[in-house]
């Protein structure tokens, strides 16, 4: 059992079994509620991958999430009910990268942990479930399809990447999830939901010595072969498919959004250390504290949905600009001078300083909330990031080190530009 | 976790909560106001023009370098609507400053920077500064107009537009663009001001040492004659239910049924309700999910909330077009269902436990602590969190059929897609 201590004077015990699977506990002294979250380190990203005997299989995209639906359902309907019975509740959600189960419960904690690790590992999966399931899944599809902010962000990928899988939808769509058969996702059921491959964490006033006995002595046996898993992603080329997309939508404004396609070439704390630069950096172009913003704002270019993030794993890395705006074209021309200029001037180290102030107090208070604590030790366990040295790894991050980690990474050869218009666009000029 | 109160001056009460529990404090100031056509949009101006800058830090950016300097203390406002009084709320979170050097410091220094947002506001003294007030019109008008963009919730406001168009109740939370048109500075000034020193004001803070913050607000506000007097809703009860369709260029219908209750915070049985409420769509135990989604595979989002103040309850449904009669037909049965009595008793159980569960939660969640009593201001009657614990593990089957038999439909609103020739969705 390994002990690690927060900055919020807490302390997060993480233990491996061994079956492989990675636990952590996170116990909050006075809270009433206990957070369970069970994750595989599987999601829409892995749709080809090794199979023992059969070299390596393709699945229609959306699987990992229709996987995620269909592990609700039991032989004698779903878990919502016994849950619910303890009055919890019970959810789950899929990523590029990962699927997660979890629970949130007043009482009877040690049971709903215990259904958790059983309702997971037990799929029951029919002809007939499965293709029942398929409506619900394609309304959710739907109810997406009519969000703009979903539709341009689907836009902006579909058009930076030209094979790798995170320019689909994470649901895949219509089509896919009707051709979505039982033996493929029992196929991605007995290679990602290994206990290997997955990780369990439980936050609240519990006793972590306990917690582990308790799943060490339930967690149900892997039966199946377990192992090595093989993933296979295209290869993708460095440049963007398109620079430039639009699209039309019943809208009430035009919106923009602008992608940089980076290598991924971080691991680790390097990572880590990427990331943190990436996002002072960008704060100091879409920040309310910068000195473009209120230009931007007053001149009606942005609104206050300007904003601005980097999102990297191993095996992916972009940064997105974004707002709704009076006019796309003149924003685009905008933020090209704000970047150049940023890129060519010195990043002032009194304004990087203040920045860090702001993400070291952020950091702290992000300890108050369970759903945020358990995903970001589940997701930065799998994908090897060291969270607990962030404040270490804030305070070292240099000026110089944004400036620089902006001038390589916001290349405009390699930049995608999404717009959507709205449909009736040229009555409202 | 319970607060204690205190009146600071007529009119300003000041409820804290000690606790030593969360990493960070929280404070929330509430001022409400009847629902008005003529006002509410003014009111819908005021967090977005306060946000622009104060007379200590004139625009966004210093108020923002301001915030990170303190370590990511937030200083927030934003318009809450419940039943018919329209709520401007300021937000102030911070870490707990015990966590931060200087935090003693830190905490006079955030707490009378957000006194300072919130009640100084950039400008020349009578009105706010033009360039701003002109801006932020432009904004208030793009949010308004935005509304197209989230379907569910541009249904949600079309559908109460129609079923209450009669009642205060109707009136957007963030007002309307034709009154927003005529809006004046000095009118929407004079309004502020109004608000902020006639009209209760209610104080609330979580976090540890409160002492030093309740010092503080007590020598910040001065005493002033807040005897504004407020309305109660108006309670109507349904004549004949109607039907209302509207299309729109989308994908996905989107079906909301809207009841009467005849049942409010303020009766004894308000609790039956929401329980009733809860076996019927609260939950995903409910009938609707079980019934409209898990059986019928008609929608992914399907349930059903109250709004206590006012007495209604509303269903919302994200459904195929082609299919929407049957979804309706289901939900349907599912309110007859639940009248003739057909509720197990573990539909019941499972659905108090949920919603004891949920009470109890909040507990853990410092913005939910205060949040959760907006409705008791409004309606002048705080319940602590215990109290409706024990109001709902009280409530029987009977109880919970007999209030859901009080219930009636009353209008039943669809946002349709467009029916086009070559139409691009359901051809294949």
């Amino acid at each position: 059992m390994e002990k690690i201590s927060t900055p919020t004077g807490e302390t997060v015990y993480t233990k491996t079994l061994p079956s492989g699977l990675c636990c952590f506990v996170l116990p909050k002294a006075q809270f009433l509620r206990t957070y369970g979250m069970l994750s595989t380190n599987y999601g829409s990203l892995d749709s080809k991958f090794g199979v023992p005997g059969a070299g390596s299989v393709d699945v229609p995209p959306g699987i990992a999430h229709f996987l995620e639906h269909k592990l609700f359902e039991e032989e004698d309907g779903n878990v919502f009910g016994r849950f619910a019975a303890w009055g919890a509740s019970v959810n789950a959600f899929t990523s590029y990268t990962q699927t997660s189960y979890l629970f949130s419960t007043t009482e009877n904690w040690e049971d709903c942990l215990l259904l958790l690790m059983e309702f997971v590992n037990n799929p029951f999966l029919t002809e007939e479930n499965v293709e029942k399931e398929k409506g619900i899944i394609i309304q959710e599809l739907q109810m997406y399809a009519d969000h703009p902010s979903h539709r341009i962000h689907s836009l902006l990928l579909e058009n930076m990447y030209s094979e790798h899988p995170i320019r689909l939808d994470i649901g895949g769509t219509e089509e896919s999830v009707q051709q979505t058969t039982v033996q493929d996702l029992m196929r991605c059921y007995n290679t990602f939901y290994q206990p290997g491959n997955m990780a369990l964490a439980v936050i609240g006033d519990v006793d972590p010595l306990q917690t582990f006995q308790l799943i060490e002595d339930n967690y149900p046996a892997w039966e199946q072969e377990a192992g090595p898993i093989e993933r296979f992603y295209p290869t993708e080329p460095r440049e963007v498919k398109q620079s430039w997309v639009e699209d039309r939508l019943p809208i009430s404004r035009p919106r923009y959004l602008l992608g940089f396609k980076h290598e991924p070439i971080w691991e680790g704390k390097e990572l880590l250390r990427q990331q943190i630069a990436m996002s002072l950096g960008m704060r100091l172009i879409a920040g309310r504290s910068s000195l473009n913003y209120e230009k931007l704002y007053e001149q009606d270019l942005i609104t206050d949905s300007f904003s601005a993030y980097f999102s990297a794993d191993p095996r992916y890395a972009y940064s997105v600009f974004g707002s709704e705006t009076r006019d796309p074209d003149a924003l685009h021309e905008a933020l090209t001078g704000v970047i150049n200029d940023l890129q060519a001037s010195k990043v002032a180290e009194g304004d990087v300083e203040r920045l860090k102030r702001q993400f070291y107090g952020a950091h702290l208070a992000s300890y108050d909330s369970f759903e945020y604590s358990a995903n970001r030790l589940i997701s930065s366990y799998f994908r090897k990031i060291p969270y607990h040295s962030f404040l270490d790894v804030l305070q070292s991050v240099t000026a110089a080190e944004v400036q620089e980690a902006l001038t390589e990474q916001l290349d405009w050869k390699r930049s995608t530009t999404a717009i959507i218009r709205p449909v009736n666009d040229h009555e409202q000029e | 976790m319970k607060f204690t109160q205190c009146e600071l001056s007529e009119g300003v009460r000041l409820h804290l909560c000690e606790t030593d529990k969360f990493k960070s404090l929280t404070c929330k100031v509430f001022i409400q106001q009847d629902l008005k056509e003529k006002e509410a949009t003014s009111t819908a101006l005021l967090p977005l023009l306060l946000r622009r800058g104060s007379q200590k830090f004139p625009s966004t950016l210093h108020i923002a370098r301001e915030s990170e300097d303190l370590y990511a203390a937030e200083f927030g406002s934003d318009i809450l609507k419940v039943g018919e009084r329209q709520i401007l709320e300021f937000y102030f979170q911070m870490v707990d400053p015990s966590l931060l050097p200087q935090g003693e410091k830190l905490l006079e220094r955030s707490l009378r920077t957000f006194w300072e947002i919130f009640t100084n506001p950039q400008g020349p003294g009578d009105r706010f500064l033009d360039s701003y007030f002109t801006q932020e019109k432009r904004t208030l008008e793009q949010d308004l107009k935005g509304l197209v963009n989230d379907k569910r919730s541009y249904a949600l406001a079309r559908f109460t537009a129609h079923m209450c168009a009669e009642e205060p109740f109707r009136i957007y939370k963030y007002g309307d663009l034709e009154t927003l048109q005529q809006l004046e500075n000095k009118t929407v000034y004079d309004h502020y001001q109004n608000l902020l020193w006639k009209h209760p004001l209610d104080i609330f803070c979580v976090g540890s040492n409160l002492d030093q913050a309740a010092n503080l607000f007590a020598a910040l506000i001065p005493s002033a004659d807040r005897s504004v007097k407020l309305q109660k809703p108006v309670q109507v009860r349904v004549a004949k239910a109607h039907v209302v369709e509207e299309t729109m260029d989308l994908n996905q219908t989107v079906l909301v049924m809207g009841y009467r209750t005849n049942r409010t915070y303020r009766d004894d049985d308000y609790y039956a309700l929401l329980v009733g409420n809860g076996v019927l769509g609260g939950f995903p135990h409910s009938k609707l999910f079980m019934n409209v989604r898990e059986r019928a595979s008609l929608a992914y989002s399907v349930g059903s909330s109250i709004e206590g103040s006012k007495g209604l309850l509303t269903i919302t449904a994200g459904i195929s077009d082609d299919r929407r009669e049957q979804a309706a037909e289901i939900i349907n049965e599912q309110v007859r269902a639940i009248q003739a009595g057909q509720i197990s008793h573990e539909e019941l159980e499972q659905t108090k436990r949920g919603l004891i569960s949920a009470m109890t939660s909040i507990h853990d969640n410092p913005t939910g602590i205060i949040d959760r009593n907006v409705i008791g201001i409004v309606e002048d009657e705080l319940r602590s969190i215990d109290q409706v614990v024990e109001a709902i593990s009280r409530v029987g089957h009977d109880d919970c059929v007999r209030v859901m038999q009080g219930i009636q439909l009353d209008t039943t609103y669809l946002l349709r897609p467009e029916q086009k020739e070559g139409a691009r969705h359901g051809e294949n």
